[in-house]
């Protein structure tokens, strides 16, 4: 009964410091980007790495969910006779809810998992200690540009892919089942309001910021965890980490978002 | 680090003082760079120099190449013997025109 | 008692008490060392000995649990991040397996420390490096990336990154693992030149024998976290103390007398 306590106690403190020192990397990393010199390029060549080859992933997969939404919609609402909702439907899921989750959720498959994988083996490679030792902040020289680049890089990868969402259930709606063109752009317009517009914003923000920030920590901090002495292995087991403690954050922080405002 | 930059008998004279580090080779490279654009050739004098870093030999390399493409003469004075190991170290002991009295560069020109 | 190894005059690095503790294992056990300026002081001792954690802890990449380590008249243990950085730029580290980044090629790697802390001329910085890599023999290697250099190249571009910025002390971790003879005889020399040429500081850790009685001035000893002593390489070789004697004399393994126990090892049952 003991040793199952003092077990659990030892999961719940490894957890806290775990959470404790992701946000303690986030606290630093903007103390020191608040200090010059600051450097654009850098962030500019993160956000070609997490932005632009994302890119048709996003355009891919935000095609296929407004059609697949677009068909849903329609069979439902067809069922009640109201198909003239089909775009306000696929218009409001997909900006304040799938839009930012989806585009999140394709992120740390695609850039996040890497960002870990190349601070797992800087760390392990003894390339962030070398910066260290260089009297180059490794966290402001590293980290400081991919959050950044994170930050800006969701956001502007959720509009995408809104906006290409929009148009795949536009196609099902108004080109496949001939649902009348006014409707769907009328009930889109009516219906999403700025504030619906403005939350779907605030959450891609919001999970850009975390999912790069939790990638980030995983690596950099690899040496810190069992994962630090395995190698190549731990490198592996830190990204793995990585992509779902970053999935679950993105959804778990849609649901705090959604419930709180 | 002090430089002092001296023209006439024909060529430009730079008297270089104290330590060449990081901080004043930037300032050097100016010196000799400004020089070798007048068009007069250089002769550069080591001889108090305490201390002499790799930019400093840098900026001296660079002017070298400056000079020789613009077919100037340039030397180096008096220098010391731990700037010379410093140059043997580089290789660079065999390349630079080293002069232990201003009028053997004199009598080249 | 606190009896400090070392020589009397003013010591580039000075080590006092110092205990590094990785719950629940104590790794360094009051070290106490002075290494003296501009010569060249190899910390020799087996894999588990200490000699990684003390040489961690003399970069400021680890923080003891308690003593300290004054470098260049700074105790970087209390000190703060600007004081440590300051000392740092003074500083260059060859890590063992290079470290350089992966996503820069050789000269990049070599100009960071430039590009970041200096505002010399573009040129001044590309001159600098052909003549850091020059010293190491390396100037065909300027482009290349570190995936493209073999084990003994990538060391030689690691010191050349190291000694960049002309520092007063130059640690290296493991010069010769792995390397060829000749590539390790090239190192050790550079090593001597840099010593009596620039004056510089160096720590040597590492436990090759064959390298450690060419270029060591001071040798340190270490075993199970403590250094057991610390003298010139000819003081080790007549030291009394039986580890020591074990370390220098790896005998050869013992014949093997019965041949049914050595069976039995190998079978088992």
């Amino acid at each position: 009964m003991r040793a199952a306590l003092e077990k659990l106690g030892a999961v719940v403190l490894g957890w806290l410091e775990h959470t404790g020192r992701t946000f303690n990397l986030l606290l630093l990393v903007t103390v020191e980007l608040l200090q010059p010199p600051y450097r654009f390029y850098p962030v500019v060549r993160q956000m070609y790495f997490i932005g632009a080859r994302s890119l048709t992933l996003i355009v891919v997969s935000g095609l296929t969910i407004g059609m697949v939404l677009g068909l849903q919609f329609y069979n439902i609402l067809q069922r009640f006779g109201s198909v003239d909702l089909l775009g306000a439907g696929v218009s409001l899921s997909v900006i304040r809810e799938l839009g930012p989750v989806m585009t999140a959720l394709m992120v740390v498959g695609r850039a996040g998992s890497s960002i870990t994988a190349e601070l797992g083996i800087m760390r392990i490679t003894e390339q962030i200690d070398a910066m260290d030792c260089m009297a180059i902040s490794p966290s402001k020289y590293l980290i400081g540009p991919k959050l950044l680049a994170g930050l800006l890089s969701v956001p502007l990868l959720t509009m995408v892919f809104d906006f290409v969402a929009l148009f795949g259930g536009y196609f099902v709606g108004v080109v496949m089942f001939g649902v009348a063109e006014g409707s769907y752009v009328n009930g889109m317009i009516d219906t999403v309001e700025w504030s619906d517009v403005r939350i779907g914003l605030e959450k891609s923000l919001i999970f850009g910021l975390l999912v790069t920030l939790i990638c980030c920590a995983e690596g950099f901090y690899m040496h810190l965890t069992k994962a630090g002495s395995q190698g190549a292995e731990g490198v592996s087991s830190v990204t793995t980490d990585a992509v779902v403690l970053s999935s679950i954050a993105v959804l778990y922080s849609d649901f705090l978002i959604e419930a709180l405002f | 680090m002090e430089c002092n930059l001296k023209s006439g008998a024909g060529y430009d004279l730079l008297e270089l003082s104290g330590e060449v580090d990081l901080q004043y080779s930037p300032q050097l490279r100016e010196k000799i760079l400004g020089s070798l654009r007048s068009g007069a050739p250089l002769l550069i004098d080591l001889g108090r120099v305490s201390y002499i870093d790799s930019s400093g030999i840098a900026s001296l390399v660079e002017g070298f190449q400056a000079a020789k493409s613009a077919k100037l003469p340039y030397g180096l004075l008096n220098i010391s013997s731990t700037a010379l190991q410093v140059l043997t170290l580089t290789r660079l002991d065999k390349i630079f025109n080293l002069y232990t009295d201003a009028a053997h560069f004199e009598a080249q020109l | 008692m606190t009896s400090v190894a070392g020589t009397a005059a003013s010591p580039a690095i000075s080590i006092r008490n110092l205990f590094v503790d990785y719950f629940p294992r104590r790794i360094l056990t009051d070290v106490n060392l002075d290494i003296p300026a501009s010569q060249i002081t190899v910390i020799m001792g087996q894999s588990g000995a200490g000699k990684t954690t003390l040489l961690r802890c003399m970069l400021g990449l680890k923080k003891p649990s308690s003593g300290s380590v004054h470098i260049l008249g700074t105790d970087i243990v209390r000190a703060s991040r600007r004081e440590l950085n300051a000392v740092r730029k003074q500083m260059g580290v060859a890590f063992q397996g290079g470290a350089l980044f992966s996503s820069m090629s050789v000269a990049e790697n070599i100009q960071l420390a430039l590009r970041e802390h200096t505002s010399l001329d573009e040129k001044t910085i590309q001159i600098m490096t052909r003549i850091k890599l020059d010293m190491v023999n390396m100037l065909a290697a300027e482009n290349l990336m570190p995936s493209e250099l073999s084990g003994g190249m990538t060391k030689r571009a690691a010191l050349a990154r190291a000694i960049v910025m002309d520092p007063k002390l130059l640690f290296f971790d493991e010069p010769s693992a792995g390397l060829d003879p000749s590539t390790a005889a090239e190192l050790d020399q550079l090593m001597i030149t840099l010593k009596t040429t620039l004056r510089m500081t160096i720590i040597v850790v590492t436990h090759e024998l064959d390298s450690i009685f060419k270029i060591a001035d001071h040798i340190a000893v270490m075993a199970n976290g403590r250094v057991i002593e610390f003298g010139t390489p000819q003081q080790i070789i007549a030291s009394a103390n039986p580890e020591i004697q074990g370390m220098l004399n790896r005998k050869p393994r013992e014949n093997i007398v019965d041949t049914d126990a050595h069976l039995r090892r190998l079978v088992g049952g």
